[in-house]
């Protein structure tokens, strides 16, 4: 076990030198602030040496070896990722999601058994962000291609999300495949009376038959 | 003043962090305020889908300084322009509206004609209706509104009538229109714009925002009027607006 004094200033007992670096590196991801970063790298220094570099070479390999999926352009391992590869997925229907970290929600719900396609981001009006700055030419290309008879869009409900959804319909609905958008409206488990107005004009807009 | 309480229209929200948003609004008593709404990217988020930009809200926004950002602790819509979202070019001609007033206009500077003007604006798309139209006339009264009415009454650059002149141009960097003889000297980038282009605008300015539909903008008229107006906001604020064949490839 390292020597944790060493590394401690003793005058206002902060992290110096080697963890401050240390700390520095951690509080530079998502939801990590100052605090939680020096813990961290305390935690880090005090534990194992082959369990900390365990994680150190989780990250290298995660760097070194992740790629894109030629297809989809889901994170994978190789060309293909494991949903493209999987012979028991219905290769008829897409959903298209912004990030992959949406992708990943919903394979995790299991509710969709299709094909995925990540476009990297959302049209901004806003922003300038055109059609040209994601991947929606892929997407096209991947229609054209033939077997595909449903596109589902599961953009976010969103100013941009919504800018996506009306362009790719615009887009995909001359080629001859089905345009679906993600049902949105009341969450489950809350009640009525406290909706805003988009979300009770959203999900009046988008009810179903019963029975 | 630490607590808030005003009416305004959203011109954006950024994500921010791991669940929340950091909203610009702008009021008619306070101009462009900023604040974060914690949490709004949750599922159970008691914003729900009030946040979106071109939405009318009343806000309750906690500041501990007039400069630092404020907490958002409620937010509701009045008025949510629903139909701006239906529609491709109208949610850029929207989305021209709240970025022309949010690069113009600075924090905590109120100009309630500049409110109302935004309002009426946003009022005023529907898709069945000259969008880019009104977001040109729109581009006009913003101007106007921030003392960056350009100058057709004389050159800008020697102050002679401008009337003596004719056929004129524009100057984007000088804000105004330039005569021929300073034309031939060269003082930058220059415009064409006739005699009907000014007369465009200048009728523009002096209508209010609601009686603007009356004004019809067709051919050269309208194409000199788009290009010296984008090339002089350019000018102004140093920032491109959104364009409509953005859309097009």
């Amino acid at each position: 076990m390292a020597d944790i004094t060493s590394s401690t200033s003793k005058a206002n007992g902060q992290p110096q030198g080697l963890l401050m670096r240390l700390t520095r590196e951690l509080v530079r991801l998502p939801g990590i602030g100052q605090k939680t970063a020096q813990r961290l790298a305390f935690h880090l220094m005090k534990t194992d040496t082959e369990e900390a570099l365990r994680l150190a070479e989780a990250i290298r390999e995660v760097k070194e070896k992740i790629t894109f999926c030629t297809q989809c352009r889901n994170i994978a391992e190789g060309p293909l990722c494991a949903i493209c590869l999987d012979p028991k997925r219905d290769t008829s229907s897409i959903l298209v999601v912004e990030e992959p970290s949406t992708l990943h929600a919903i394979e995790q719900s299991r509710a969709f058994r299709g094909l995925y396609h990540v476009l990297y981001g959302a049209l901004s009006p806003l922003d300038g962000v055109g059609p040209a700055d994601i991947r929606t030419h892929d997407l096209e290309n991947r229609v054209q291609q033939g077997g595909i008879t449903e596109v589902i869009v599961a953009t976010n409900p969103t100013i941009e999300g919504e800018a996506t959804a009306i362009y790719l319909t615009k887009r995909l609905k001359p080629l001859g495949v089905k345009v679906s958008r993600i049902a949105y409206g009341i969450p489950v488990g809350m009640d009525i009376e406290y909706a805003d107005e988009v979300t009770l004009l959203k999900s009046i807009e988008g009810r179903r038959d019963l029975g | 003043m630490p607590l808030v309480r005003t009416r305004g229209i959203i011109l954006r929200s950024l994500k921010w962090g791991d669940a929340d948003r950091i909203v610009t609004v702008y009021s008619p008593n306070f101009g462009k305020i900023r604040g974060v709404a914690r949490g709004a990217r949750r599922m159970k988020t008691r914003f729900g889908g009030v946040l979106e930009p071109f939405g009318l809200v009343d806000l309750s926004l906690f500041q501990k300084t007039p400069e630092s950002l404020g907490q958002i602790s409620q937010i509701d819509l009045v008025a949510s322009y629903s139909s701006i979202r239906e529609n491709l070019t109208v949610m850029t001609a929207a989305a021209r509206m709240v970025k022309m007033v949010e690069a113009i206009t600075v924090d905590r500077d109120p100009n309630p004609g500049m409110y109302t003007t935004l309002v009426h604006g946003l009022k005023s798309l529907r898709p069945e209706a000259d969008v880019a139209l009104s977001a040109l006339l729109f581009q006009i009264h913003v101007l106007g509104h921030t003392g960056f009415r350009p100058q057709f009454d004389s050159c800008t650059e020697c102050g002679q009538l401008a009337k003596q002149h004719i056929p004129q141009w524009f100057s984007p960097r000088l804000g105004g229109v330039v005569c021929h003889d300073c034309g031939q000297r060269g003082v930058g980038r220059m415009l064409s714009l006739s005699k009907g282009s000014v007369a465009f605008i200048e009728q523009a300015r002096r209508l209010s925002i609601p009686n603007l539909s009356r004004l019809k903008a067709i051919g050269s008229v309208r194409i000199e009027v788009e290009t010296a107006m984008e090339a002089y906001f350019y000018a102004v604020v140093g920032k491109s607006l959104p364009t409509f064949e953005q859309w097009v490839s």
